[in-house]
């Protein structure tokens, strides 16, 4: 687990929107390959889609082949509600960015049959192909999404009753009044959360301290359900200054100078797409197959003497006719036959290389 | 298999206006509004976007400036040198006339009006009412500003308070309702309402008009107190009969006394139910600005502005021919007859108008637009369709420039019209218009 611990709760958006950004830049995402986001509500990551709404009208980022899907809705109220999750991310992200609406998947919490609603939900993430990078906050009790204490682990989307915590928590945006707040909500579970390849949680202010320490410092518990995080591969978890007050300062040390390191070092810690990695082992996989080629174990070969070559004498030219005696005639019934030597002369007083 | 959905699609015909400042209620608040050409309303954006999943066609910038409901003129009797009271001998003229004038009119940002007919005799009602009803049935936004009725001023009105109205025509009511139904025509009373008349103003001192006035009202048709020697209890119980406007207040009509308030005692009432609406022509020439100050200031919620225009409105500076053999001296908004100091009439437009307004009460820009958007859409019952930037509301806008000299003059200026969620005018493009 990666633990950024920000200056304040402006730098932790901050860090969370660049750090997407970069993400869905490099995945680089086409309509056959979109980059498939989870995205929650509340008031941590605000300032999250602040900055990435910015970052969009400066025409750095494009939402166009990103399909995303919420974590969790209000049963029962309309979806045009000012309080519906629905309209929370209208008004702070989808209308001001170019999602395409076809590309938005939102529990709707008026369904005619909530556990249908369900069911049709995990089945819409697993035709998407997975989630790539699930973005989430936290709550006071530690819960993810609409997780609450004693939700199991391994829980999948499904109809949930909120905790009075919550209920409360949430009454500010129902003007205070506890009779006006939602009772149920339909919500993504513990393990469709840790089915994401990469989880990436916001966690600011000190409301929050408590629920941090025992999600990271403490056991995987399912009455702080954000610390089956514990168990991903690749979880990152953004937090400011506030947010640490309860940790260890051995904790908050330890994975400060994680981050310093690897920046020093050139260490690049984000996660690369699936797409890269799988490259990556492929090629050590083709690399471990291949056939042995004979290692020259040249510490077991005996020493080789070395190698004299011996002294070729000197070249001496002479005339063939000078080392072959000449035979007299013999009786070879050749009498008669006169041998005429052959009158030895160099080519060049025969041919005229001139008139060549 | 993973699919995004590919980025062609079907035009929507939604227009997305951006980066503006929205007049709502009494504040400009910073929001996108979206649009429809196709219904020519104004949507619900989020429910469009969610349950229909569609994207607006269009984006539109509109850097920083203000946009307003489109406004509604409830008095003026011509414009662009069209006469709603001059009578040809080919109606088919008449008609031409009509539609260009409701062309050209939609660029000084009045997307919808109630031609007024002045004191006429009864051919001229027959033969041009027919021509003046609610035009906006086939939401067509190329056919320009629309009207929402006809405003019948006079011929029942009170001779000493005639203004420029000719004297011979004006007609008392001695048979109660049958003696409008034979001066405007009984083809213009149908039993549902739905007739070419919105107003008829006129004085309830008149005999027999006292009770003429439940009789219009009740079918749907709106009645004004102007032109009128009525005393404040008269007008009083004209409003308890139903009358629920006044027109063109302080002109026309006896000046407020301090024992005898006339009729602008009636914005004195303390109950909100028994105040009505009341035009104000604040061309700087009807009216000082400190009156229209101070009416506004005792019921900004009734506060209507008009322009009362002659059709000499929009035309260039000049010599013209008037009503009745009269010639009219045109020089910007003052109309005087040729050879006098006597007003004509007013040749302001609605936005110099509200600009004059806008620099003389300090009110807040939103107030002021209230002032010929909402408020007369309420006059009028049309509060669910025109005069605010909600959804369903049909999508009359305007785009406003605000500027303020350092004399304190303040100016409001046109610079888009959209009718029916159609873009019909831009002032910085010289080549587009209808």
């Amino acid at each position: 687990m990666r633990l950024i611990i920000c200056e304040d709760k402006s730098t932790a958006s901050k860090y969370i929107a660049d750090y997407l950004i970069d993400r869905i830049k490099s995945f680089a995402p086409t309509p056959e390959k979109p980059f498939v986001l989870g995205l929650p509500t509340g008031s941590s990551p605000e300032n999250v889609y602040k900055s990435l709404v910015a970052a969009h009208k400066r025409g750095e980022i494009s939402f166009r082949n990103v399909i995303t899907f919420n974590m969790d809705e209000y049963v029962g109220i309309p979806r045009e509600h000012p309080e519906s999750y629905h309209s929370f991310m209208y008004r702070h992200f989808f209308s001001q960015v170019d999602v395409d609406p076809a590309n938005i998947n939102i529990l709707n919490g008026n369904a005619e049959d909530l556990e249908e609603e369900c069911i049709a939900y995990e089945e819409k993430i697993k035709r998407a192909g997975g989630i790539e990078l699930f973005l989430g906050g936290i709550g006071p009790d530690g819960h993810i999404a609409f997780n609450e204490p004693g939700s199991s682990l391994r829980s999948r989307t499904r109809v949930k009753t909120l905790a009075y915590d919550t209920i409360i928590a949430n009454s500010r945006f129902f003007d205070n009044d506890l009779n006006k707040v939602p009772k149920m909500a339909l919500t993504v579970g513990v393990q469709t959360v840790m089915d994401a390849r990469e989880v990436v949680i916001i966690i600011t202010g000190p409301h929050k301290a408590l629920a941090l320490q025992k999600c990271i410092e403490g056991g995987v518990n399912h009455m702080w359900t954000l610390s089956s995080l514990q168990m991903h591969p690749h979880a990152m978890i953004v937090v400011d200054e506030d947010a640490t007050l309860e940790l260890q300062v051995k904790t908050v040390k330890y994975f400060k100078s994680i981050e310093q390191v690897a920046t020093a070092q050139g260490f690049g810690q984000a996660l690369a797409s699936e797409e890269f990695v799988l490259r990556k082992r492929d090629s050590v996989l083709e690399k471990l197959d291949s056939p042995k080629s004979p290692t020259s174990k040249s510490f077991l070969a005996p020493p080789k003497p070395p190698l004299a070559r011996q002294i070729t004498p000197e070249f001496v030219p002479d005339s063939m006719h000078q080392r072959v005696v000449e035979q007299p005639a013999t009786g070879l019934g050749l009498d008669g036959m006169e041998m005429k030597e052959l009158p030895l002369s160099s080519m060049h007083t025969r041919v005229d290389s001139g008139s060549a | 298999m993973p699919m995004a959905v590919s980025p062609e699609r079907v035009r929507t015909g939604i227009t997305r206006l951006t980066g503006g400042r929205l007049v709502k209620g009494n504040q400009l608040v910073e929001q996108d509004l979206w649009i429809s050409s196709v219904s020519g309303k104004i949507l619900r954006s989020q429910q469009v976007f969610y349950e229909h999943q569609v994207v607006p066609d269009e984006v539109v910038d509109l850097q920083g400036k203000i946009l307003a409901p489109g406004f509604i003129d409830v008095q003026f009797n011509g414009a662009f040198g069209f006469d709603f009271s001059a009578v040809p001998e080919d109606m088919t003229e008449y008609q031409k006339g009509l539609k260009r004038l409701n062309r050209y009119l939609v660029r000084t940002g009045v997307t919808s009006y109630l031609p007024t007919l002045p004191s006429q005799r009864a051919g001229v009602y027959h033969k041009t009412l027919p021509y003046l009803g609610p035009s906006g049935g086939a939401r067509n936004p190329l056919e320009g500003s629309e009207s929402l009725g006809a405003h019948c001023e006079g011929p029942f009105i009170s001779p000493s308070k005639n203004g420029i109205h000719s004297v011979e025509v004006l007609q008392e009511a001695p048979n109660g309702f049958s003696d409008m139904k034979a001066c405007y025509g009984s083809e213009s009373f149908p039993e549902d309402g739905k007739g070419p008349i919105s107003m008829i103003t006129a004085a309830p001192e008149v005999a027999g008009i006292r009770e003429c006035i439940p009789e219009a009202t009740r079918r749907g048709i709106r009645f004004a107190i102007g032109h009128t020697e009525a005393t404040y209890e008269q007008a009083g119980e004209a409003i308890e009969q139903g009358a629920t406007m006044i027109t063109h207040l302080f002109n026309a009509m006896r000046p407020l006394h301090h024992r005898n308030p006339g009729i602008f005692g009636v914005l004195g009432k303390a109950d909100g139910k028994e105040r009505p609406y009341y035009g104000v022509i604040s061309d700087g020439i009807h009216l000082h600005p400190t009156t229209v100050k101070i009416a506004w200031a005792a019921h900004p919620d009734g506060f209507i502005l008009v322009t009362d225009a002659m059709k000499t409105v929009g035309l260039p500076d000049g010599v013209y021919d008037g009503m009745h053999g009269d010639r009219w001296v045109k020089k910007g908004p003052l109309l005087t007859r040729e050879g006098s100091n006597t007003i004509a009439g007013s040749s302001a437009t609605l936005i110099e108008c509200v600009s004059n307004f806008w620099t003389w009460s300090h009110a807040s820009i939103p107030e002021v637009i209230r002032a010929v958007t909402a408020t007369p859409a309420r006059m009028l019952g049309l509060e669910k369709i025109k005069g605010k930037l909600d959804p369903d509301a049909d999508a009359d806008l305007l785009v406003l420039e605000a500027q303020q000299d350092a004399d304190g003059k303040r100016t409001l200026k046109v610079d888009q019209v959209w009718k029916f969620g159609t873009l019909v005018h831009d002032a910085s493009d010289e080549q587009f218009g209808l």
